[in-house]
């Protein structure tokens, strides 16, 4: 694959790229991505070493498996950051009962985030932003805590002392109002 | 929560599923539900799509220093290739079970190699069949029924992968069965029905998707109720 051209192609094509060994193309999907994964794994270890540990291994393991990605169930980066997400979750060595506020994790209040200079493709979850901000409190946090962190909603329910049932319900309700603006885009 | 769950409550549940966050006898019995049921299905697929488009939105942050090319060079590392890399000990479990999959398939039944064979000669078998078929490694669960363990499901890593079901011969639900893959980001993709059972005490499959993204294999009855699964705790034996 020609260097120069390798850094104008699609999240998929790179993705295609680095499954098939191009180095070009491996260079290019992590300079592309390096940024938004170690973030990731950063908001989760919230440890420089172990963050970079977690997105390497997210980096290799996206690889090794790039043929198993399915465009249909999602964008690249979101299959790819799911998977930096669960590296992350298995290496907290316990869960972390401390608040964690959502500001720390999401960029509610930036525009499109950066790429190194790439242009990452991010429309579905752009449309997620704004709903997202606007959800109540309560249910935002416990959505990053389930989303972000892995805690079930019992483990919520311990953490905040809320009823478990509310918590589900929290839980429930923002992912409905978040699914329904996916879908109203996808309808269009 | 007990025994059967009808689509309202696995509606209600749906998001905590395609968080992974769904819990216990909850979860296993929503579980059963989507054997069965494409629109909840449908519905948990969706959800899962906010689930992945929400850690876009996760805040950037530069990594230190170097990072790019060191995982340039992790990914030019040569490939851990049991032809040609000696075999660690954690390993042999592995090769074991996995040698004596394949040549107790080959046998049809098995009982004797299983009887026999030693390690080295099961660990040559399992890197000869690996050479030919250029796979990368095998796994096995134990296949469980509603009274324990019925038999044993191996899986192959190659391309393309496949798995390999083995009944007990004391098995008694002998028919016809829905198979599921449930993967390891919680997808559901079904199979061609297998007869298992009776004179079929083998069955081979062949996988859609990695045998490392592979979570659990589901064989239901025709009211889509899950019998017998065997799941996979591990999604590469050399990670």
């Amino acid at each position: 694959m020609d260097a120069s051209l390798v850094w104008n192609l699609s999240d998929e094509s790179l993705l295609v790229g680095l499954g098939s060994g191009d180095p070009d193309a491996a260079a290019a999907f992590v300079r592309r991505f390096q940024r938004r994964v170690f973030g990731l794994t950063f908001s989760i270890l919230r440890d420089r070493g172990a963050a970079e540990d977690a997105a390497q291994e997210a980096f290799v393991r996206a690889w090794r498996h790039a043929s198993a990605y399915d465009v249909r169930r999602g964008s690249v980066a979101a299959w790819l950051l799911t998977i930096a997400r669960n590296v992350s979750i298995n290496m907290l060595p316990a869960r972390r009962f401390d608040p964690i506020d959502p500001q720390d994790v999401l960029a509610l209040d930036s525009r499109r985030p950066r790429g190194d200079g790439i242009e990452v493709r991010v429309v579905d979850s752009e449309l997620l932003r704004e709903p997202l901000a606007r959800l109540p409190d309560d249910q935002r946090r416990a959505l990053v805590l389930a989303v972000f962190y892995g805690f079930t909603a019992r483990e919520i329910s311990d953490l905040d002392g809320v009823p478990l049932g509310t918590v589900k319900t929290r839980i429930r309700s923002a992912m409905v109002k978040l699914r329904s603006q996916l879908k109203v885009s996808d309808d269009r | 929560m007990t025994g059967e769950i009808g689509c309202d409550q696995v509606r209600d549940l749906a998001p905590e599923l395609a968080l992974g966050i769904a819990e216990g006898h909850e979860r296993d019995a929503a579980l059963r539900h989507l054997t069965g049921c494409a629109a909840c299905r449908e519905l948990v697929s969706e959800f899962s799509s906010v689930d992945g488009e929400l850690l876009v939105l996760a805040a950037g942050k530069d990594p230190p220093r170097g990072f790019e090319s060191r995982v340039l060079a992790r990914l030019a590392e040569p490939s851990r290739d049991s032809r040609t890399e000696p075999l660690a000990p954690r390993r042999r479990w592995v090769v074991a079970v996995a040698a004596a999959a394949v040549v107790a398939a080959a046998l049809g039944g098995g009982s004797v190699f299983w009887a026999t064979a030693d390690d080295r000669r099961l660990a040559d078998s399992y890197q000869a069949v690996l050479s030919q078929g250029q796979g990368d490694f095998f796994l096995a669960a134990p296949l469980q029924g509603s009274d324990g363990r019925v038999g044993t499901v191996f899986a192959y890593q190659g391309d393309p992968s496949w798995a390999m079901v083995s009944i007990q011969p004391s098995f008694p639900e002998e028919g016809r069965f829905h198979v599921q893959v449930v993967t390891r980001d919680g997808r559901y993709l079904t199979l061609d029905d297998v007869n298992l059972g009776g004179a079929d005490q083998a069955q081979g499959l062949q996988l859609p998707v990695d045998t490392s993204a592979v979570q659990e294999l589901r064989f239901a009855e025709s009211d889509g109720r899950a019998v017998l699964t065997a799941t996979f705790d591990t999604a590469n034996p050399w990670d």
